[in-house]
C-alpha cells in the first residue's frame, strides 16, 4: 500500500512537473505565434504602403508628362499594320505619320 | 494467580487490541479514500487540460466605460487590370486620456505648435473633462507627424493605429469611386457599394483586410485618356464643364465615366458642391438632338418608314403656339435617312407624330427610358418626362427637349440600337462571363436586328458622308459613327439661346460596334477654332474624334487598314483582310497596343 502512495505521489510530482513545463511551453510557443502574427501584420502593412507607393507613382497622371518629356505619345492607329510586311513597307516608305508626335501639352 | 493489577493489564491489552484491531479495520478505508481523492484530483486536472485543448483559453471579455473607435477594414477597389485604385494604409491617431493629462495649457500650447489649424477651444473643453478618459484629438496622422507629436513628450496623449483609405491613382475616377468617412465607412459611390454589397470588417485596431479586392468596369488607362481629352476640350472650347462615358456595347461595363471638374475621393467635402456633380449618372439634362436617333429607330422598329422614305420637310412646322424649323433648311422634302444626317427637328417631329404620343411612350417605356436606374455607385435619377403627353410633347420629346435623363441612361439605350437591339444594363463592376449568371442569361431582344443594322448605316454615314454633322468625329480606320446634340439649357422664362450642352453620342468601329463612347460639353464658347459657333458639330464632334484615335489603340481594336490608307497620306494601301486575319489582328493588338495588360 505505501508503495502504492508513494508511486502516486511521485507521480503527482511528476505531473506537476510536466503540466508546469507544457504551460511554459505553451506560453513561449503563444508569445512565438503573437511575434509572428505581429510580423505578418506589420508586413501586410508594408505591403499596403507599398502597393499604394507603387500605384501612386505609377498613376497616369504622373507617367503622362513624363513620357511626352521623352518624346512619346499615345499610341496611334496609324502605328498598327496587318503584317510584317506592310509595317516595313510603311516604314520604308515616305509616311512619317507613323513616328510619335509629341503634342506639347 | 491473576492480580487486580493483572485484571487492569489484561482489560488493558484488550482495549489495546481491539484498538488495534479498528486501526487496521480503518486503514484500507482511508488508503482508499486518499487513492479516490487523488484519482479525483488527477481526473479534474485531466478535464481541465483536455478543455483546454479543445476550447483553448477563451475569448477575454473587455468592459470599456469609453467608446472606442470602431473601424473598418476594407477591401482594395482595382481597375480591370487589376491596377490599384484604393486601398487601406495604416495611419496614426492621436487621442487623450484627460485623467493623464497633467498641464492642460501646456498640452494646448505644445499641439498648438505641431497643428496649425487646432481649435483650441474645443480641445480645452475636451481636456478639462477630467470623467472622460478618451478623446480623439487627430486622425489619419502620417507617421512623420505621429513622431512630431511622440517627441513632444506630452502625458495622457498616445496613439491608435488605425486603417486610413488610400486613392493612389488621385481624381482619376474620384466620382465612381465615392468616398468613406473618417470611421473608413463607404459613404458613396463604390465605396458605399462595397459596404452595402460586398463587405467590410469591422476592426478595432489596424488589420488590413482579408478580403479579394473589388474589380471595377473602369480601365485606368482609357479613364485617364478620356479625362485629359476632356480637359483639353473645356480649355479649347472654353466651356464650364465637360463628362464623356465609355461603355462595352454588348456587356454595358464602363470603362470610363469622366465628369470634369473632377473630385478627389480622399477629399469628400469637393464633392457637395453642386459644380463638382457627376454629370454622366447624378443629373440628368435634356439632350437635344442624340435624342432623334431614338426617334428614327422607333419609326424604323415600327415599321413606320424605312431610311428610304420620303417625308416633307421643307416647310415650318405649327405645333401649339411653338414653331418647329430646322437650323438649316434645304427647303425639299427629305428621306429618313437625311432628316437623320442633316438632323433635322421637323423631320423628327413629322416622325414622332406619325407613331403618335401613345406608341412614343410605350417605345421609351420598351426601351427602359421612363424609370429610373441603379448602378453599382448609386441610383441613378430617374428622368423627368412631361406630365401631360399631348401632340407638342411628342413632338419636342422627338429631338430631345421636354424629357430630360442621365446621360448614363441614355447611353445604354443607344448601346442596344447598335449592337444588334439586346438589352443593356449598365455596370461599373467587370462582368465574369461564365461565372455571372447576369451576363450568361440571355439578353432581352428590345428592336430587331435590321433597325439596329440600319441604325449602324446611319449612324456611320453621319460621320463618314459629305453632309452629315458628325463629319469632325471622324477617325481614319476606326469606322466612328454617330450622332450629334446642341440643346439649349432651360433658364428663368424660357430657354437659353446662347448656353448650350453639347454633345455627340458614337460608337466604333460601326461594322460590329464594341464601345460606345458619349461626349458632353457644358456651356462652350464660340472660338476661333469653331467659327464662332457653339454647335456639336464644331466642338463635340472633335472632341470625340480625339477620344477614340486615343482610346482606340488602349482597347486593342485595330483600326481598318484601308480606310487609314485612304486617309492617311503617303501610306501604302492594305486591302481589307480576311475574317481570320482580321480576327488575328485584334489579338496582336490586344497583345502589343495596350500598355497596360497587368
Amino acid at each position: 500500500m505505501r508503495i502504492i502512495i508513494l508511486g502516486a505521489l511521485l507521480a503527482t510530482i511528476a505531473s506537476a512537473f510536466v503540466l508546469y513545463s507544457s504551460n511554459y511551453d505553451t506560453r513561449l510557443l503563444e508569445e512565438q505565434v503573437a511575434k509572428q502574427e505581429r510580423a505578418i501584420e506589420r508586413a501586410r502593412s508594408d505591403i499596403a504602403v507599398l502597393k499604394a507607393e507603387r500605384a501612386h507613382l505609377g498613376r497616369p497622371a504622373r507617367i503622362e508628362p513624363l513620357a511626352r518629356a521623352l518624346g512619346l505619345g499615345p499610341a496611334s492607329e496609324r502605328q498598327l499594320a496587318p503584317s510584317v510586311a506592310a509595317a516595313l513597307d510603311r516604314a520604308s516608305g515616305s509616311d512619317t505619320g507613323s513616328v510619335p508626335q509629341n503634342r506639347g501639352r | 494467580m491473576q492480580t487486580p493489577q493483572t485484571n487492569d493489564e489484561a482489560a488493558a491489552a484488550v482495549a489495546f487490541d481491539t484498538a488495534m484491531m479498528g486501526r487496521r479495520a480503518s486503514g484500507p478505508l482511508r488508503t482508499l479514500i486518499a487513492t479516490l481523492a487523488m484519482g479525483l484530483a488527477f481526473v479534474a486536472v485531466g478535464a481541465q487540460l483536455v478543455r483546454l485543448a479543445i476550447r483553448g483559453q477563451g475569448g477575454m471579455s473587455v468592459s470599456i466605460n469609453e467608446t472606442v473607435a470602431q473601424s473598418f477594414a476594407r477591401p482594395d477597389i482595382v481597375d480591370r487590370n487589376g491596377r490599384l485604385l484604393a486601398t487601406d494604409v495604416e495611419a496614426y491617431s492621436l487621442f487623450a486620456d484627460p485623467q493623464r493629462v497633467i498641464d492642460r495649457d501646456e498640452v494646448i500650447e505644445k499641439l498648438s505648435a505641431v497643428f496649425t489649424d487646432i481649435d483650441r477651444t474645443t480641445l480645452r473643453r475636451d481636456l478639462s473633462d477630467r470623467n472622460r478618459r478618451f478623446v480623439w484629438l487627430r486622425r489619419g496622422l502620417s507617421p512623420r507627424v505621429a513622431q512630431q507629436v511622440h517627441n513632444l513628450g506630452l502625458p495622457g496623449l498616445d496613439f491608435r493605429r488605425e486603417l486610413r483609405r488610400a486613392y493612389p491613382a488621385g481624381n482619376i475616377a474620384g466620382h465612381t469611386i465615392g468616398y468613406v468617412n473618417i470611421d473608413n465607412k463607404g459613404v458613396a459611390g463604390i465605396e458605399r457599394y462595397v459596404d452595402e454589397v460586398v463587405g467590410v470588417d469591422a476592426v478595432h485596431t489596424a488589420t488590413i483586410a482579408d478580403r479579394p479586392p473589388v474589380r471595377l468596369s473602369i480601365d485606368v488607362g482609357v479613364q485617364h485618356a478620356v479625362e485629359a481629352e476632356l480637359a483639353d476640350a473645356i480649355e479649347r472650347y472654353k466651356a464650364k464643364g465637360a463628362a464623356a462615358l465609355v461603355m462595352d456595347v454588348n456587356t454595358g461595363e464602363l470603362l470610363a465615366s469622366a465628369s470634369l471638374p473632377t473630385v478627389d475621393p480622399a477629399r469628400p467635402g469637393t464633392s457637395l458642391d453642386t459644380a463638382f456633380a457627376d454629370k454622366i449618372s447624378s443629373g440628368t439634362f435634356e439632350l437635344g438632338s442624340v435624342f432623334k436617333t431614338l426617334t428614327v429607330a422607333m419609326a424604323l422598329d415600327q415599321q413606320l418608314v424605312t431610311p428610304d422614305t420620303v417625308i416633307d420637310v421643307g416647310r415650318e412646322m405649327k405645333t401649339g403656339r411653338f414653331t418647329i424649323k430646322d437650323v438649316h433648311s434645304t427647303g425639299r422634302p427629305l428621306s429618313v435617312a437625311e432628316i437623320f444626317l442633316r438632323s433635322s427637328n421637323v423631320g423628327s417631329a413629322k416622325l414622332a407624330l406619325q407613331a403618335g404620343p401613345k406608341r412614343q411612350q410605350e417605345f421609351l417605356q420598351h426601351m427602359s427610358l421612363l424609370e429610373g436606374i441603379k448602378t453599382e455607385a448609386g441610383p441613378v435619377p430617374p428622368p423627368q418626362v412631361p406630365k401631360r403627353w399631348g401632340e407638342v410633347e411628342t413632338v419636342t420629346v422627338s429631338y430631345g427637349h421636354g424629357i430630360a435623363m442621365a446621360p448614363l441612361q441614355f447611353a445604354g439605350a443607344v448601346a442596344t440600337l447598335i449592337n444588334g437591339g439586346r438589352k443593356v444594363v449598365p455596370t461599373l463592376v467587370k462582368r465574369n462571363p461564365g461565372a455571372d449568371d447576369a451576363q450568361t442569361a440571355p439578353q432581352q431582344q428590345l428592336i430587331s436586328p435590321a433597325t439596329s443594322a440600319a441604325m449602324r448605316t446611319l449612324m456611320r454615314g453621319n460621320v463618314s458622308g459629305p453632309v452629315g454633322t458628325g463629319k469632325r468625329a471622324n477617325v481614319p480606320g476606326y469606322d466612328v459613327g454617330g450622332k450629334t446634340g446642341t440643346a439649349e439649357l432651360p433658364g428663368p422664362g424660357g430657354y437659353r439661346e446662347k448656353a448650350v450642352i453639347s454633345s455627340f453620342i458614337g460608337a466604333f468601329p460601326m461594322e460590329a460596334p464594341q464601345y460606345v463612347v458619349f461626349v458632353l460639353l457644358f456651356e462652350p464658347k464660340g472660338t476661333a477654332e469653331t467659327g464662332g459657333e457653339i454647335l456639336a458639330s464644331r466642338n463635340a464632334a472633335p472632341t470625340m474624334a480625339r477620344v477614340v484615335s486615343r482610346i482606340g489603340p488602349l482597347l486593342g481594336i485595330l483600326p481598318k487598314q484601308s480606310a487609314s490608307a485612304d486617309h492617311v497620306p503617303g501610306s501604302s494601301g492594305q486591302g481589307n483582310g480576311s475574317l481570320a486575319l482580321r480576327s488575328r489582328l485584334a489579338f496582336d493588338a490586344a497583345t502589343v497596343a495596350k500598355y497596360e495588360t497587368r
